[in-house]
């Protein structure tokens, strides 16, 4: 239990939950406020890990120059899904959407030349080295620790993801808050009425899919600074269920619902690491992570049927039907 | 060699189409994309095994069980979690989240409780019968033999049973369906009953054709299978049949030396979607789906 | 003088439903014109097919000189043609203000590099747009609604929200459809009062499918009866009136049962 008292644990949940924030914030765009039935977002997190890896690894770039191609590459990577997709009807939408980001990951598993294969990042470089990108990272970060005179890096990690978080957040409210984002909400609302309004529909859509995209690919970005190492198996589908569930807790189509969500889920995520009592106790403690999953399906069902506007969400808005 | 790969597609094409149609009469009926479905075949698959290897019977009575098992459990959710959602009028969006929510508790669970280790039925792997240039092994026998059976009953009791028409009849048009007075609540037991049925027998004969197989095999199903559904168009029953059988066959074809080199064989899946994909811009609303009238 | 709007035989089927079977009529600038005719006609189908909700089988429709049949929705009322719906189709999740505000072409503010290029613009803009919104609601009488829920209004105020929305447009061609119905009589009035003022002030053009024949007979320059998805009849108010066709495609849907 002591690993409870350890700031550094809690820093670590923090970090996570900071990057968690983007990702669901990217999704609150696509969904909360475009409406679209986004269930592939984990593919625009690994564009943009694997685009900043695979040039600072392979093509010797600067990290500086590396990860905004990431997100640029995860950018189109959201164009590439919706230009032949966007038309669809929401449910076909939403299952191709699935089958992208698992392809996604089917390339990023096979094309071993190109990713590392099944290994992950390690294998990225020549037969016998283990590679790294991290290195800019790191002395970045050390950089930034000394100056706020932080004592682990864990912490100054935090500050890194959180100031990031709140600019992103900050910048999407500001652009929610513009005509364009009424558009948004408009289409959102009833896009039908919208087309007969003059605006064209698609291409909204198409903007608010790929600057979800972006944001994912800023979240995969930092998921690769914090771990130093990733495979495709970092980029299930998992991950897209819980960039949903933070919704859901928040509240859909609230920006500032979203950071909420992420700290309630991290929260959850790590607390259930510590669950000594029974009926955990009679499972061994790699059998707990299943008990940690099966507890946060039963949460999301329980929101879906209970509590559908999340903590924070407004009735009367309430995108959920 | 292309008839090999034809036969082979043939024999997952029945496995997706059995799948397909289970899902479909569910969306048919309650516009409820089932995401858990994938993990109810694994369950049906897993309770199989059970009562084939541990308990020693039959693979045809465990396969029976198996099935059984599934089609209790897929009422047992209907009572405990889709009806309360049905009498809070959810929307499409929430049932696809709780079926999401609940696609993770099934597959964990089926984790927890039976681990994440491989098994296989007790068939002889080796056991390989030949017709001419085609070699097809016992599992894939009782596969594809089970599998067109089924499909072809399957169809006769759509078209032709009060129950199948019913059914049909309700997909098409829900509200009118019940003010005609049919007895809806009866019709969405049944509906789920086979849904149940027939993803437990999914899950089995996958597990047949795959040879060994774990908890996880169930999601990685899914998606084949769901493009399938979506193919054929979400709620035609005979469009989930055809959309399977397709999606088998061309997946399996594309990796034939024939078609420039042939495609890379992990990379299968991926053809499907590109198949469904493809398909979709042509027809958004797939072979036998309904186009939105605007 | 070229008519505004030019229908010239317009086929649309649903499966084997022939629902529209070869429309042909004009509209000319500045009338208003009533399309009437039996329930299944074809006339919201027709409507469908101007607006670009539909997308014609065959034919041509010309407006303003110019092919608009096979446009998108969005640009066709970005042309200058606004179509209404029987129940008025607000955005019920947003504020009767923001309804009104959405309600304007070519807002540099609703581009992305709008915001980012043209800030200043896109400022102004929307200075316009609330400007000329507010008087609209105040117009219409429902300035004291305008930071509610669209959502909360009643049948009646949804309609005066419709045609507020409508003139924000400023549209060049209106299609109405049914505007009349399940309105109470003096909110009959107002509207008309407001059609009529519509193209006295501005100049706007109507074409408006409308059961209550009353209504159409009042306010219609010129009337176009439909029936089985063609034109039957097209001609001054009086003339219809006691056209033998029209007469009898009415009384033998009469006696046929309804749908």
């Amino acid at each position: 239990m002591n690993v409870l008292a350890s700031g550094s644990f809690w820093a670590f949940v923090g970090v996570v939950a900071g990057i968690y924030t983007i990702l669901a914030l990217g999704l609150q765009v696509q969904f909360g406020f475009a409406g679209l039935l986004n269930f592939g977002q984990v593919a625009f997190m690994a564009i943009g890990a694997y685009t900043m890896a695979i040039l600072v690894v392979k093509e010797g770039w600067s990290m500086w120059l590396a990860a905004p191609l990431g997100v640029v590459a995860a950018g189109i990577g959201g164009l590439v899904l919706g230009l032949p997709t966007l038309r669809l009807r929401a449910d076909y939408f939403a299952i191709v959407t699935i089958a992208f980001s698992e392809i996604i990951r089917y390339v990023a598993t096979n094309e071993t030349a190109l990713t590392g294969g099944s290994q992950g990042t390690i294998a990225l470089g020549s037969v016998g080295t283990a590679a790294q990108y991290n290195g800019q990272w790191s002395s970045f970060e050390a950089r930034v620790q000394h100056t706020l005179g932080f004592s682990s890096p864990d912490a100054t990690m935090l500050v890194i993801v959180w100031a990031t978080a709140l600019i992103l957040l900050t910048l999407t409210w500001l652009a929610l808050r513009t005509p364009w984002g009424r558009v948004l909400r408009a289409i959102r609302d009833d896009e039908d009425a919208a087309a007969s309004l003059g605006k064209n529909v698609f291409a909204y859509k198409l903007q608010a899919l790929a600057l979800g995209a972006v944001l994912a690919g800023i979240a995969g970005l930092f998921y690769a600074w914090q771990f130093s190492f990733f495979s495709p198996d970092d980029f299930q589908p998992l991950l897209t269920f819980f960039a949903w569930m933070i919704l859901l807790l928040g509240g859909i189509g609230r920006v500032w619902a979203v950071p909420i969500g992420a700290l309630v889920f991290g929260l959850i995520f790590a607390g259930t690491r510590f669950l000594n009592f029974a009926p955990f106790s009679w499972f061994a403690s790699d059998e707990r992570a299943y008990l940690r999953l099966i507890i946060i399906g039963l949460i999301i069902l329980l929101l879906v049927v209970l509590r559908p506007q999340g903590l924070l969400g407004n009735k009367r808005e309430m995108v959920l039907e | 060699m292309f008839l090999q790969l034809l036969v082979n597609g043939l024999v997952t094409g029945s496995v997706y189409a059995i799948a397909a149609v289970g899902v479909s009469l569910v969306y048919g009926l309650l516009r409820l994309v089932n995401f858990a479905y994938g993990d109810m075949m694994a369950f049906g698959a897993l309770i199989t095994y059970g009562v084939n290897g541990p308990w020693h019977q039959s693979l045809i009575v465990a396969a029976l069980a198996g099935m059984a098992a599934t089609a209790a459990l897929a009422l047992l959710l209907d009572f405990a979690l889709w009806k309360p959602l049905r009498s809070r009028r959810a929307g499409f969006m929430s049932m696809f989240l709780a079926s999401i929510g609940l696609a993770l508790v099934l597959r964990q669970a089926l984790l927890l409780f039976g681990s994440a280790q491989p098994r296989s039925f007790r068939v002889n792997p080796y056991r390989v019968f030949v017709l001419g240039s085609v070699r097809i092994s016992e599992a894939q026998l009782i596969a594809i033999v089970a599998a067109a059976a089924t499909i072809v009953v399957v169809a006769l009791l759509l078209a032709y049973t009060t129950t199948g028409r019913v059914l049909r009849a309700m997909a098409d048009d829900r509200s009118l369906a019940a003010v005609a007075g049919i007895n809806v609540e009866r019709a969405i037991r049944i509906a789920w009953l086979s849904s149940g049925l027939l993803a437990g027998l999914a899950g089995v004969l996958a597990g047949l054709v795959e040879y060994s197989f774990d908890p996880n095999f169930g999601f990685q199903l899914l998606l084949p299978v769901f493009a399938a559904v979506v193919l054929g168009g979400i709620g035609s029953a005979y469009g989930a049949l055809a959309g399977g059988l397709v999606l088998g066959v061309a997946q399996e074809v594309s990796t034939w030396s024939g078609f420039a080199g042939g495609v890379n064989p992990t990379y299968k899946p991926v053809v499907a979607f590109l198949v469904l994909t493809i398909a979709l811009l042509i027809r958004p609303q797939g072979f036998f789906g309904r186009a939105r009238i605007a | 003088m070229s008519a505004l709007l030019e229908v010239q035989d317009v086929v649309r089927r649903f499966g084997s439903l022939r629902a529209v079977d070869g429309a042909s009529f004009d509209v000319q600038s500045n009338s208003i014109t009533g399309l009437i005719g039996p329930n299944g006609a074809g006339k919201s189908t027709l409507f469908g097919t101007i607006a670009g909700s539909l997308k014609p089988d065959s034919g041509r429709i010309v407006f303003d000189g110019r092919r608009i049949d096979r446009r998108p929705a969005y640009r066709v009322a970005r042309s200058g043609v606004v179509r209404t719906y029987q129940a008025a189709r607000v955005l019920t999740r947003m504020t009767v203000l923001d309804n009104l505000m959405l309600a304007s072409i070519g807002h540099p503010g609703e581009r992305l590099t709008g915001i980012v290029l043209r800030p200043r613009g896109s400022r102004k803009r929307e200075r316009e747009t609330r400007q000329h919104a507010e008087e609209l609601l105040a117009l219409v009488g429902l300035d004291s609604h305008a930071r509610e829920y669209a959502g909360t209004l009643s049948g009646g105020q949804r309609k005066l929200l419709d045609l507020a929305r409508v003139l924000m447009l400023r549209p060049s061609l209106v299609l109405l459809d049914e505007p009349m119905a399940g309105v109470s009589p003096t909110l009959r009035v107002q509207l008309l009062e407001h059609i009529l003022a519509m193209r006295r002030e501005r100049g706007i053009t109507f074409l408006i499918v409308e059961h209550d024949l009353d209504f159409v007979m009042q306010a219609a320059d010129r009337v176009v009866v439909m029936n089985e998805g063609r034109v039957l009849a097209a001609g001054e108010p009086q003339e219809i009136r006691s056209n033998e066709l029209v007469i009898d495609a009415y009384l033998g849907k009469a006696h046929a049962p309804a749908g």
